[in-house]
Formats: C-alpha cells, structure tokens, sequence
C-alpha cells in the first residue's frame, strides 16, 4: 500500500531531451497508423512545423506523460518509490497545464513532487478502500521556463 | 477553420473524432511509444492474475486519442489546460470474434463549449470533453481550455 510517510517526497530530478522521431511514433500510435509517413505532417516535417508557428515539431498534448516512463526506473521506479503495489492500481486523474510548446530538441528537466495522499471509504471493507495518491510533475525547458504541469492522481485498492 | 473567439458561441461543438478499433497491436505500439511498459496493457497473464478477462488500453492512451480529437479542431499552440477522469477500462477488439467486440473498442470523442473568458490578458473558451465506445460507455469525461484569437 502507498506509504502515507512520502507525502511531500521529491523524486531525484531527470534531463531528456525530446527526439524528433519519438514524436513521430507517438503520433503515430495516437493516430493508429503503421507509418510515420502518414501522420499529422505537424509532427514529423520541420517545415510543416515551422508554418504552423513552432520552432521546431512540437510535442502533442500528452506526450509529456513519457518524460516520466523513460527515466527514473520507468513506472515501476516511481511506483514502488510511494510504496505502492502495481497490481491494485488505477490511473483515475490526468491534468495539464500549458505555458509555452515543447518541441523536437528541447530538453526538459522533470521535477516531480508527491502534493497529496489520502484514503477513501473505509479500511473495514477492504473492496471500497482506497488510497489516492496525487504526482505533481513541472517540466521546465533548457531556457529554465516552466512549461507544463502535469498532476496524475492514482488509486490503489486496498 | 481558424478559430475565432468572436465568432464562437457557448454551445458549440468539435467536430467529433472517432477512433479505429483498437486492437492489442495498438496497444504495443502505444506502449513503446509513451514507455508505458505496465503489463496490464499488453501482457493477459498478468491482467488475469489482477482479476481482469483481458489486457486493457491505457488510460493515457484513450486520452491521447482525446488529445488527437482537440488538436485538430483547435490550433495546438492555443491549449491552455487539459484534465480528465478515467471512467472505465477499455478491452481492445478480439480479432478472432471482431463483430461483437469492436464497438467496446472504437472511441468517439466529442466536446462542447461551456465558457467565454477573460484571464491574463487572454481570450479563453472552456470545453467539456467526453469519450466514449461504440455502445455508449463513458471512457473519460474532462475539460480543456483554450485560448483563441
């Protein structure tokens, strides 16, 4: 179970830089397509990026999510850091803010804090137990400018 | 199709956005694309040892394809927020008995305007935004803000 002691933890801060053909496939899968080639031309093509305004090919909006997946021990690193059990979980919460794009070449430093904890309904009936757990997330480019927070809010059931 | 906070109205609505069926293939590809390796959405051994009859799709996922729906109603650079709660599992479609399971796995996204404002010098609009399968079951339901011209 999510130990209620880390509470206010700060994970270690972690750098990545943004690779354009990761874009591209995440993209892609959002798009359910086979190839790059037949994305959004946004998110693979400088050009096409460049027109729409954007330094570089930018990041869509949830591609932040894998900022944490590939650093850190991945998501098994962040979960067994809180003390919770894989098995029991459930994403129930995503949030993003949005202060300026993300985009191929950039690099983003995550810092990611654990702003609450809780439990809902009662410990006796162990089938309605359950403990929250919210992830606050700043991610802040190589210029120092905070871009997005994200908070994940996830239940475990006891 | 630039929007225009002018001319939009409370009440609006995106154009809606429906997904292919989604098959376990698509679920990996997801998976190795985010770095969401959590073998609920890929392994059935582990989804049957936690109970379940079979891999789900990630909730990110679902909310991705969300992503997807407002981006291409809404110049991306205008996003100002988006948040959503996970309402159910989604189970891909068996491509062994695709008739009857396709419809748990197509997602429509829909959205509609609730809000005109003023914040920070900005001119906002705020949506609500549903997802859901073709036999009407809630994915997801959540908010975005938007700052138009």
């Amino acid at each position: 179970m999510a130990d209620p002691s880390k509470l206010g933890m700060e994970f270690p801060v972690y750098s990545i830089r943004v690779e354009k053909n990761k874009i591209a496939e995440f993209v892609a899968a959002l798009e359910q397509k086979d190839d790059t080639e037949q994305i959004n031309p946004l998110y693979r093509d400088v050009d096409a990026a460049k027109k729409a305004g954007f330094e570089n090919i930018p990041t869509p909006p949830t591609f932040s999510t894998s900022y944490v997946f590939w650093t850190g021990g991945g998501l098994l690193g962040t979960i067994k850091a809180v003390g919770a059990d894989l098995s029991k979980l459930l994403h129930t919460k995503e949030e993003y803010e949005y202060f300026a794009p993300v985009c191929a070449g950039d690099v983003i430093t995550r810092k990611m804090k654990v702003v609450d904890m809780y439990e809902r309904g009662k410990k006796e009936q162990a089938n309605r137990y359950m403990q929250v757990t919210v992830l606050e997330t700043d991610l802040i480019n190589q210029r120092g400018e905070l871009v997005i927070r994200a908070r994940t809010t996830f239940m475990e059931r006891g | 199709m630039a929007l225009v906070f002018d001319e939009i109205q409370i009440g609006d609505v995106m154009p809606p956005y429906t997904s292919a069926p989604i098959t376990r293939t698509h679920l990996v590809r997801y998976a190795g694309a985010s770095g969401d390796f959590n073998p609920l959405h890929h392994d059935e051994t582990f989804a049957q040892a936690v109970g379940l009859e079979t891999v789900i799709a990630q909730g990110m996922f679902i909310m991705g394809i969300a992503g997807q729906a407002v981006t291409s109603w809404i110049d991306h650079r205008w996003l100002r927020k988006f948040s959503v709660h996970f309402l159910s599992m989604t189970q891909p479609v068996d491509l062994n008995d695709y008739q009857t399971t396709k419809d748990r796995a197509t997602i429509t996204v829909s959205a509609k305007v609730v809000d005109k404002y003023e914040e920070d010098g900005e001119k906002k609009i705020r949506c609500e935004l549903t997802a859901r399968d073709a036999q009407g079951s809630r994915k997801l339901k959540g908010f975005f803000v938007a700052a138009l011209p």
